[in-house]
């Protein structure tokens, strides 16, 4: 233990004061942006981006599930009241899968290889309903 | 067949041998699961940095290059969008690693470099990812927790390479 | 990180107790997706309601199936036939006689009596066709164009002397079926609704404190064109040429055939009208978007007109746009369009 002790106060007496101010700078930056970024309102649609395009919008109070091609294959998303997660993707790594359910304002899902992202939006959807 | 006309020096020597530890670390790195998708220590800077201090930028320059092509080579990603990732987050870091490079001194020693390269590297990164690859600003709900990992492996590479350095390795 | 977990579980538990404001169903009836969504009221209520229009569209879907055993294949197999067809459904008959004054009123652009045209190009079925059809059947077929018109429609009969003549309400049905959803919704005093047959859209009432929002598909991208607001019992429908066609050598052939030359009218990729509040403007809103992608580009202006259509948006053949001056202030474009490729009538 106080060889542990020890070894852990050689590691910090490493640091110098110059050291310490940045240390400080970016633990300010981080904390400053995260307090923006993570305001936790709810959201009620989500938003389906392929690439560049807007594949739609959607309410997130229903039960069902949609398939969005990308260019490697086709990614699977249920939606749920209030929820949605990503089922089936054809990523090597399924981070996306992994990440589980979101279902709150700004919070999103991407699956980087097949360019697809769901992302929660606001209460105001950019439309209701698809007339086609 | 005739002789090459290109020189190799001992600077190539060193460059590549250090290109090789931090290809190795890479790949090690590249094996070993990670909680949350994207977050990795990047133990691979440590010899980046390493080489800034002990020897030149250029040289580091080189190295951490070489890397980023050789090891997405090796794994299969090159030209992919990780590559492109890779690619960039080193680009950004080198550059503000070259604006703070004599910061070695009596204030600050190369944990600020490290810092400084570990969040140049993530905004490198996020640039990318934003303007390119998922153009929705939704993407920034997850800076923070990138902006964690970098504090917390800046700091621990930093104080790595910093008892590396102090051990006179050559 | 702890402090995070605890926000999160609050959240959590927050939402539980939350009301949500819409609740939306959908179903694939019609040979299409059908979604209803109800503002503003319990999911019990929303729920039933919700049913017992889809129980409704499950009817109609099969009264008036174009292809499939329907009240309207018996009709027409007995004008093949050269039979009466006896009937007192009065429902079909001023159905039909609806239609009659529709194609009069479309100067015949909307000609539901063309079944057989339909069929020969392969769209009386679910896998469409690989190849174009025979030009001499096709032309045979239209030169002795049947009309509604050669129904009689009396209260107790129909017949007609014109066996060739094949109704399909494939441009109608959909329509129809929003006034009749309508008529359910508000006798179940649901005042508060967006009614989605397949991209034919029906707002009732509004979203709250704001109007029903629309989005509009782009006919060559999956992704919205542009999005528009629906005032309270406005609908909208659209007629393109991206839902039901084939391609072969490069040429697309769509569902919408004109009765003019026989062929798939190819001047358009679509044509989205908006229709005011009466009594059938869902079925309006789904029989005049035809018209209007059909005709010449010439003739479309004075065609909407005609129609009483005053908000209109064609996108042509070669993608350019031609939007009424009172749609073009409604609308809200999701995409970048150049000034020269829209022409304000």
């Amino acid at each position: 233990m106080k060889k542990l002790i020890k070894k852990i106060s050689q590691f910090i007496n490493k640091i110098q004061i110059g050291d310490l101010f940045v240390i400080f700078i970016f633990i300010a930056l981080t904390g400053y942006l995260s307090s923006i970024l993570w305001n936790f309102p709810q959201g009620k649609y989500l938003k389906v981006q392929m690439g560049k395009q807007e594949i739609g919008s959607f309410n997130l109070n229903q039960n069902i599930t949609k398939i969005i091609e990308g260019p490697i294959g086709k990614t699977e998303i249920i939606i749920e009241p209030s929820r949605v997660r990503v089922s089936k993707s054809p990523c090597t790594k399924k981070y996306c899968i992994h990440q589980g359910w979101i279902n709150q304002l700004n919070q999103i899902i991407v699956c980087i290889p097949n360019q697809i992202s769901i992302s929660i939006i606001g209460n105001q959807s950019d439309y209701d309903s698809l007339n086609y | 067949m005739t002789r090459s006309i290109i020189k190799i020096n001992t600077k190539d020597h060193k460059i590549a041998k250090l290109a090789a530890i931090a290809i190795a670390l890479s790949i090690i790195e590249f094996f070993l699961p990670s909680p949350i998708p994207g977050v990795k220590p990047g133990i691979a800077n440590i010899i980046i940095l390493f080489t800034i201090i002990k020897f030149n930028f250029s040289t580091a320059v080189w190295v951490s290059i070489i890397r980023v092509f050789v090891v997405s080579i090796i794994i299969g990603t090159f030209l992919g969008p990780t590559f492109f990732l890779s690619l960039s987050g080193s680009l950004f870091s080198l550059m503000f690693l070259f604006l703070f490079k004599n910061i070695n001194g009596k204030y600050f020693s190369v944990i600020s470099l490290s810092l400084i390269a570990a969040f140049a590297h993530t905004t490198g990164q996020f640039l990318i990812v934003r303007f390119w690859i998922i153009p929705h600003d939704g993407i920034f709900y997850l800076l923070p927790i990138f902006m964690i990992s970098a504090l917390t492996f800046g700091l621990v590479n930093g104080i790595i390479t910093r008892s590396l350095l102090s051990l006179n390795i050559k | 990180m702890h402090y995070n977990k605890l926000l999160f579980i609050l959240i959590f538990f927050l939402t539980g107790c939350y009301q949500n404001e819409t609740m939306q169903k959908k179903d694939y009836i019609f040979g299409t997706i059908v979604e209803v969504t109800i503002y503003g009221e319990t999911e019990d209520i929303s729920s039933h309601a919700i049913d017992l229009v889809f129980k409704e569209f499950r009817r109609l879907h099969n009264y008036l199936h174009p292809w499939e055993k329907s009240i309207i294949q018996d009709i027409n197999q007995s004008i093949k036939n050269q039979e009466i067809y006896l009937t007192q459904d009065s429902e079909i008959l001023s159905i039909l006689k609806h239609n009659q004054e529709l194609e009069l009123k479309t100067h015949g652009y909307f000609n539901p009596a063309i079944g057989k045209l339909i069929e020969a190009w392969g769209f009386h079925a679910e896998q469409l066709s690989t190849d174009r059809p025979n030009s001499n059947l096709i032309d045979n077929l239209q030169r002795n164009l049947p009309h509604m018109a050669e129904i009689n429609i009396h209260n107790g009969y129909i017949n007609s002397k014109n066996k060739n003549i094949k109704i399909d309400l494939g441009g109608y049905a959909k329509g129809y079926a929003l006034d009749q959803a309508r008529k359910i919704l508000n006798e179940n005093n649901i005042n508060n609704a967006l009614i989605n047959i397949g991209g034919n859209i029906l707002a009732l009432g509004r979203h709250g404190d704001r109007n029903w929002v629309v989005g509009i598909q782009n006919p060559r991208k999956p992704s919205s064109i542009a999005s528009i607001v629906l005032n309270p019992g406005w609908s909208i429908g659209t007629s393109g040429d991206y839902q039901r066609y084939f391609i072969v050598d490069n040429q697309r052939y769509s569902h919408l055939i004109d009765p003019n030359t026989g062929y798939p009218a190819n001047n358009s990729q679509s044509a989205t009208i908006l229709f005011p509040p009466t009594e059938s403007s869902g079925t309006l809103s789904d029989v005049y978007s035809k018209p209007l992608f059909i005709a010449p580009e010439k003739l479309k202006y004075n065609l909407a007109k005609e129609l009483g259509i005053d908000f209109y948006m064609i996108v042509m053949a070669d993608g350019k746009i031609s939007i009424s001056s009172g749609m073009l202030n409604l609308i809200k474009w999701h995409e970048k369009i150049d000034k020269k490729n829209i022409t304000i009538y």
